[in-house]
């Protein structure tokens, strides 16, 4: 077929551009992350004793997870189509993390001086940002499958972007299953978990999400 | 030409990217990386150039550099296509193909430069790319230049192709660089090597018979559902999955 054939073709009853379904394709696949994750903590590790929602400590996480997502789905939103600049986007996350650091940092210099080391590294500092990344693989599965269906062209940020999505939501489900109290260790641990989620997307995005 | 400094192109940012400006208006996006190495500086600083003589022919003539005459052309490629553009988001036809027919002629000319060693696979290059610009055309934002999202998908199109080759070429490739966007000099068309209207042949049947009668025949939708005996929106969503079927197709034809 000559490349004209192709133009006429393509263009015949092409009728106006749908809208582009970026919103509905990664709320979706978020939704079902989130389920994931939630189901898979609460069935793996346990739930937390009901008395613990009480207190500040889970609601600390889940703050400062949904102030993440904000700000990480709309990067991975925007990184789902080619040219749209990420740097507002970019932005948000970081002030957000860096936020979360400042207030940790600001509650460990608060605590007396005994408490810190365990304030800072909790009873599962080694194996937090681990079981956060593995509560997060089938959020991120759900929001690459999303995205390939979209328009990316920076893959490797893309990947990223997917990952720390799904990373913010596995945060949400371990928050349900996690026993740690202290700001500091959220702000660096669960930190680290998504970032390690944004690894592992960064590392998949160039070999799934190409079309 | 380049004399007196306010006829002097400069880049200012635009949205996070940087926009060349040439005359009052931008013709141009680039990346940050791309300032230096084209002798470029941003409109709000002060350009900070080693003094560099002017060019000058046979006759003491300024001449414009090359890289600015592309800009140039740039400009003019950007506001032809963004009405016709435009048009054919909101369902004009007409609009549509000859937008199309404009963005080949660039794409054309791109591949060949990135594809040096590969002559034979431009065509087909062109008409996958311009396969993923339709299946993907709800991706265009409005706000952007169209050659921007254009250049978006066709360097992701041809780092596709490296990567299906083996990336042994991708490295030989500067793939940011002074050549990297959409210039003109438009070669003519070459003949394909695959040929789409065979591989049509293997899409399942209802796809098929949706893309030939809607797409090859002309038949309207409401015209081709009254034949077949399927509904209008079936009609629409096979021909969409017959496309995007054909465009996996085409990547993985082994050569």
């Amino acid at each position: 077929m000559k490349t004209d054939t192709l133009i006429e073709m393509l263009a015949r009853q092409a009728g106006p551009a749908p809208d582009f379904p970026v919103g509905r394709h990664l709320a979706a696949a978020a939704s079902l992350g989130l389920l994931a994750s939630s189901v898979l903590a609460l069935a793996l590790i346990g739930p937390l004793p009901a008395a613990v929602f009480y207190t500040a400590a889970p609601w600390i996480k889940l703050v400062y997870a949904v102030l993440l997502l904000v700000g990480t789905s709309a990067l991975a939103a925007r990184l789902s189509r080619p040219v749209s600049s990420t740097v507002m986007a970019r932005a948000a996350v970081t002030s957000v993390f860096l936020l979360m650091l400042l207030a940790g940092a600001v509650t460990l210099i608060t605590t007396p001086e005994g408490g810190r080391w365990s304030a800072l590294l909790g009873q599962t500092w080694w194996i937090c940002p681990w079981m956060l990344m593995m509560l997060s693989l089938p959020a991120l599965t759900a929001i690459l499958w999303a995205m390939r269906s979209l328009a990316p062209t920076r893959l490797k940020q893309a990947g990223f972007a997917a990952g720390l999505v799904a990373g913010v939501l596995g945060a949400m489900g371990y928050s349900l299953a996690c026993p740690e109290t202290s700001v500091a260790f959220v702000a660096i641990w669960y930190s680290m978990g998504i970032a390690l989620t944004g690894w592992v997307g960064q590392w998949l995005g160039p070999e799934v999400l190409r079309w | 030409m380049l004399k007196g400094g306010k006829r002097e192109p400069c880049v200012r940012p635009r949205n996070g990217l940087l926009a060349i400006r040439w005359y009052q208006e931008d013709v141009h996006v680039l990346h940050n990386s791309q300032l230096a190495r084209q002798r470029l500086h941003r409109c709000d600083q002060k350009p900070t150039r080693t003094k560099s003589p002017p060019i000058l022919d046979g006759c003491n003539q300024t001449i414009i550099p090359d890289e600015l005459k592309n800009y140039k052309q740039h400009s003019d490629f950007e506001s032809g296509l963004k009405p016709l553009w435009l048009r054919a988001q909101s369902g004009n036809e007409l609009a549509y193909q000859e937008a199309l027919r404009l963005i080949a002629g660039r794409l054309r000319s791109y591949f060949r430069r990135h594809l040096m060693n590969l002559p034979d696979e431009v065509e087909d290059l062109v008409q996958e790319t311009l396969l993923a610009l339709h299946l993907h055309r709800d991706s265009y934002d409005p706000t952007q230049p169209v050659s921007a999202w254009v250049l978006g998908i066709s360097r992701h199109k041809l780092m596709d192709l490296y990567r299906r080759r083996g990336r042994r070429e991708a490295l030989h490739e500067p793939i940011d660089g002074l050549e990297d966007d959409l210039a003109a000099e438009e070669p003519g068309e070459t003949l394909a090597k695959r040929d789409l209207r065979s591989l049509l042949e293997e899409l399942p049947r209802a796809q098929r018979i949706a893309i030939e009668m809607t797409k090859l025949e002309g038949l309207s939708v409401t015209q081709a559902s009254k034949r077949t005996g399927v509904s209008e929106s079936a009609i629409k969503v096979q021909v969409h999955r017959g496309l995007k079927r054909l465009a996996a197709l085409v990547r993985k034809e082994p050569k």
